[in-house]
């Protein structure tokens, strides 16, 4: 089963979160990040263009024509495949462990899993993030050694960075199925 | 991310869950809760005077039902959010240090993150403290422009006579000529700074500092009674008149062979009392301690029989209260707000002079041949009625009560104030700052609304995680115990 | 104790203490607020006249310079025979010697305990000196161009005038500096004279003008005040006559200047002086007034 409940994040994009409970100890959320909009990727080209053509005027140099376009597709690519980041999954497994996904906008994602022994809570934390204080989600990992001491925080959802609401909601699916685990 | 903080996961939401739930609903301020924010540059781990008086009036607060968030900038690595004890809030703000722990200012780049704390903790009261403090004009001019009240704390005494004093005192003219209420710590205080900042004296309340008196009680038994012991506690810098004390050591020191000196504190005149000590072979009779933690105060305190202060410029001097509440004979210079602080019964005032504070010695010690001192317990038993931080806290608190009852200047009078108040030429540069201050909080609302600023989920307060906390414990116990 | 008899008084009066609980509000405030507040405590009275006659040092220096600068002027346009020069200043300054002495009657010679004879000696070796030196100070700089020596010279007079003892207790006073700068005046001048005898006479006044005569200035104005205003009043005439002789534009500014410094200047001050406000009270910060020296001597 799943449900789609529509969020904000903290810059005020609007984001989707997608829940899927496998069963009673497996769940995903999807955080969905908008889309590249047309608008804005036509925005940015022509703002390069324009100050290309303006040092065209200037200096009277065809290369830089070139060079515009050259750096608008390299840039393109770059920030599709390093840089935007369409979704944002964390599969919480009770018995298991933790696995987060995150998919670039070309098709490219990246995986981190994490064994259940060595998470030792999830929580929602504080941070002055740029010029903001921001809620975040972020899993706290166990010392191999002392199991008192955290020795790692993991921050989740780090490109979409959802608002306050949604975090709880997740938040509070996580606990129950990190209680299902320490009761058993 | 660079401003992620790293390294603090000690207090973490996990386990403030239950009362989530209310993070959205506004608390129906009732007329007798505020939430109130602490500004200033000194705080924790700094160690002094102002940081403590945050510190424990944010604490009695917190007692009384208050919502209090601490703000402050980052100490090396200590920097993002930090819970303290009973949930007090402390944002320490990566901005950077000029001089003196004190911040740069430039009036509008902490503008973003202070207006950001200031909504997502719904801050109805910011209360600045001490004027050393860039980061706390800071506030108060933000403060001022997103119209909340403004609460300022003055810590410290200004002459009037150099260059220095000058464009502070204007400063602190602009700073305060239109903030709501002003707290100073002594009567001496008061008047100095209704003449700096040109204020209204209605609107400036007096409120002391306060001494914990179970961190200073007496112990007798860890004098020794075979000499005479006089302490000194401070930091050794000219302002505490350690040029003084250099001359009262050997006069003092050649008239009784059984008198010993403690002196605990660290600082650049240190060097001259190692060269009395030097030169008049008192090397078994002085001892220099260095720098003291807070906590070893107590344990030098009340190795003594008498305790000296030679302070030069003091608004409230909380040595000599801390040296009485052990049960020590106060000796202290004649200056600010120092002949306020303790009954004449307690204190000998001297003069700034080396005669005069050895003249005052001397009539202690001879009080102490003669038996004729208070014993420790009668003063100490004394000085704990005068000063504590509930008492403080309460008179605080009754100063919130009256500004939430005024108004903040709306724009166009402010810019009248501010150039009706402080001179054609500074009045109208700063009205002209408020005016841009003003633009700026309107892009930041353009650029962030208000709306899409999480709110924070309150700490302390009425609907406060710890509060509920510490409210359940207590009835648990209670029920238990019925 | 006083506090419990009015204890007893059925109203209380406020107090400036702090450890009582007193039943007024925090803010309250008494008739006896800002009553220690002192204005001006440290503030001078001035009278006019007595600025004026303080002014006399400045219009003395200011002098010193003019006749310097026209001295230098008519050697340099060779109306003035550098032996002429040398013989005025020599007669003047044995009248000024003699004077020295004789004003406070020896007094300051026994305290300094300086004989005659190390005057003479020392006196003798200066002026050997400088006339074995002078061909060297007429070459030494006489390769930096004319424009440049005489702006480092206006500068040096300058900071010789900025720099110069007039008696105030500021950081800025140096009198060595102002001294050394005038002589580095003197040697830059001296270098566009004809002849390296003209260059020895010129160091040698440059000398008695900025090093001699301020010391005898001194000494007369402490001792003899109607004898140093006369002075005063006869060289500001002798520099004014000396400026006419080239530049009457140049007389009339300088006297002027001359006649603002002395009488309009003290004016100002004391106008002023009625709008100072100073104000002390018992927040301001204590002074040591002993000296703690000795405990580390």
């Amino acid at each position: 089963m799943a449900d789609e409940e529509g969020y904000l994040a903290v810059s005020g994009e609007r984001i989707t979160l997608q829940r899927r409970h496998h069963s009673a100890s497996c769940r995903e959320f999807l955080v969905r990040c908008p889309r590249l909009q047309l608008r804005s990727l036509s925005a940015v080209t022509c703002s390069v263009w324009l100050v290309a053509y303006g040092l065209f005027v200037l200096c009277q140099n065809s290369v830089v024509l070139s060079a515009a376009i050259f750096v608008t597709l390299i840039g393109l690519l770059v920030y599709l495949h390093f840089v935007k980041i369409d979704q944002e999954s964390l599969l919480i497994v009770g018995s298991l462990g933790i696995q987060m996904t995150s998919s670039y906008a070309s098709g490219k994602e990246s995986t981190t899993f994490i064994e259940m022994n060595k998470v030792k809570d999830v929580v929602i934390n504080e941070a002055i993030y740029m010029q903001k204080v921001i809620y975040y989600l972020c899993i706290l990992l166990q010392d191999p050694v002392e199991p008192h001491v955290v020795s790692e925080v993991v921050p989740l959802f780090q490109s979409s960075k959802p608002r306050l609401d949604c975090l709880v909601e997740v938040y509070k699916s996580c606990q129950e199925i990190l209680e299902q685990n320490k009761k058993s | 991310m660079a401003c992620r903080r790293g390294g603090n996961h000690k207090h973490c939401l996990s386990t403030t869950s239950p009362s989530i739930s209310n993070c959205h609903k506004l608390p129906s301020c009732s007329s007798r809760t505020h939430n109130i924010c602490m500004v200033s540059d000194f705080f924790y781990p700094n160690m002094g005077g102002v940081e403590s008086h945050i510190y424990q009036l944010s604490q009695c607060l917190i007692e009384r039902g208050h919502k209090v968030i601490i703000i402050t900038h980052a100490y090396e690595d200590r920097k993002g959010i930090r819970y303290l004890t009973n949930g007090l809030k402390v944002y320490y703000l990566p901005l950077r240090v000029m001089y003196n722990q004190s911040t740069a200012t430039t009036l509008f780049h902490s503008m973003p993150l202070l207006r950001y704390i200031f909504v997502r903790e719904r801050v109805t009261i910011v209360h600045a403290h001490s004027s050393f403090s860039a980061m706390a004009h800071d506030a108060l001019f933000h403060a001022k422009t997103m119209q909340l009240r403004t609460v300022f704390t003055d810590h410290s005494l200004f002459g009037f006579a150099d260059v220095s004093s000058v464009l502070t005192n204007k400063l602190l003219t602009v700073s305060l000529c239109d903030t709501n209420h002003i707290i100073c710590v002594s009567y001496t205080s008061k008047e100095n700074t209704v003449l700096r900042a040109t204020l209204d004296p209605k609107i400036v309340s007096v409120i002391p500092n306060a001494v914990d008196p179970t961190d200073f009680t007496p112990d007798p038994s860890r004098r020794d009674n075979s000499t005479i012991t006089i302490v000194v506690v401070s930091r050794l810098v000219y302002r505490k008149g350690i040029d003084l004390l250099s001359g009262i050591i050997p006069d003092l020191c050649q008239k009784y062979p059984n008198l010993h000196f403690i002196v605990g504190g660290e600082g650049p005149k240190r060097i001259v009392l190692e060269e009395v000590r030097e030169r008049y072979q008192l090397h078994d009779r002085v001892r220099l301690l260095g720098a003291l933690e807070h906590q070893d105060v107590r344990n030098v305190l009340v190795q003594g029989h008498i305790f000296l202060n030679t302070s030069l410029t003091e608004a409230f001097c909380m040595a000599i209260v801390e040296a009485a509440s052990c049960g020590l004979q106060v000796v202290s210079t004649k200056v600010g707000g120092i002949p306020e602080v303790l009954p004449d019964n307690l204190i000998i005032l001297c003069d700034p002079s080396v005669k005069s504070l050895c003249n005052g010695l001397e009539k202690a010690i001879s009080h102490l041949k003669s038996g004729s001192l208070l014993s420790p317990e009668i003063i100490h038993s004394q000085v704990k009625t005068f000063y504590t931080w509930r008492n403080v806290a309460e008179r605080t608190e009754k100063v919130y009560d009256r500004v939430a009852g005024e108004i903040v200047l709306p724009m166009g009078k402010r810019l009248d104030r501010l150039i009706s108040h402080c001179g054609p030429v500074t009045g109208c540069i700063f009205a002209l700052l408020s005016v841009i201050s003003f633009l700026f909080l309107m892009f930041l609302r353009w650029l962030t609304p208000d709306y899409l600023i999480d709110a924070a989920i309150d700490a302390t307060g009425p609907y406060g995680a710890w509060t509920q906390q510490y409210f359940r414990k207590k009835r648990e116990t209670l029920n238990s115990n019925s | 104790m006083p506090s419990v008899q009015l204890d007893q008084t059925p109203r209380q009066r406020w107090q400036k203490v702090l450890y009582k609980k007193q039943p007024f509000a925090d803010n309250y405030v008494d008739q006896s607020f800002l009553e220690k507040l002192r204005k001006n405590v440290h503030a001078r009275k001035y009278l006019y006249w007595a600025v004026v006659f303080e002014s006399g040092v400045m219009i003395q220096q200011l002098c010193s310079v003019c006749v310097f600068v026209v001295i230098w002027w008519y050697m340099d346009m060779g109306l003035l025979a550098p032996q002429w020069l040398f013989g005025a200043g020599l007669v003047s300054s044995l009248i000024g010697y003699v004077f020295f002495d004789a004003i406070d009657s020896g007094a300051g010679r026994n305290e300094s305990g300086r004989t005659r004879w190390a005057d003479l000696k020392s006196s003798v070796v200066f002026v050997a000196f400088t006339y074995g030196f002078s061909p060297v100070l007429k070459t030494l700089t006489e390769s930096i161009s004319t424009d440049t020596i005489y702006a480092m010279s206006a500068f040096m007079l300058l900071g010789h005038l900025i720099f110069y003892d007039y008696g105030a207790n500021a950081a800025i006073v140096s009198s060595t500096l102002s001294l050394n700068m005038a002589i580095f005046a003197s040697v830059c001048l001296a270098s566009r004279l004809p002849r390296s005898l003209h260059a020895f006479v010129m160091v040698t006044f440059a000398i008695q003008i900025f090093a001699l005569w301020p010391m005898l200035q001194k000494k007369l104005k402490a001792q003899t005040p109607h004898c140093y205003v006369v002075i005063t009043f006869l060289s500001a005439v002798s520099a004014l006559v000396g400026l006419l002789t080239i530049s009457s534009v140049g007389a009339v500014l300088f006297a002027l200047l001359l006649v603002s410094i002395s009488c309009l200047c003290p004016y100002c001050l004391i106008r002023l002086q009625l709008f100072k406000n100073n104000i002390h009270g018992p927040w301001d910060e204590a002074e040591i007034k002993e000296d703690l020296s000795k405990f580390l001597m």
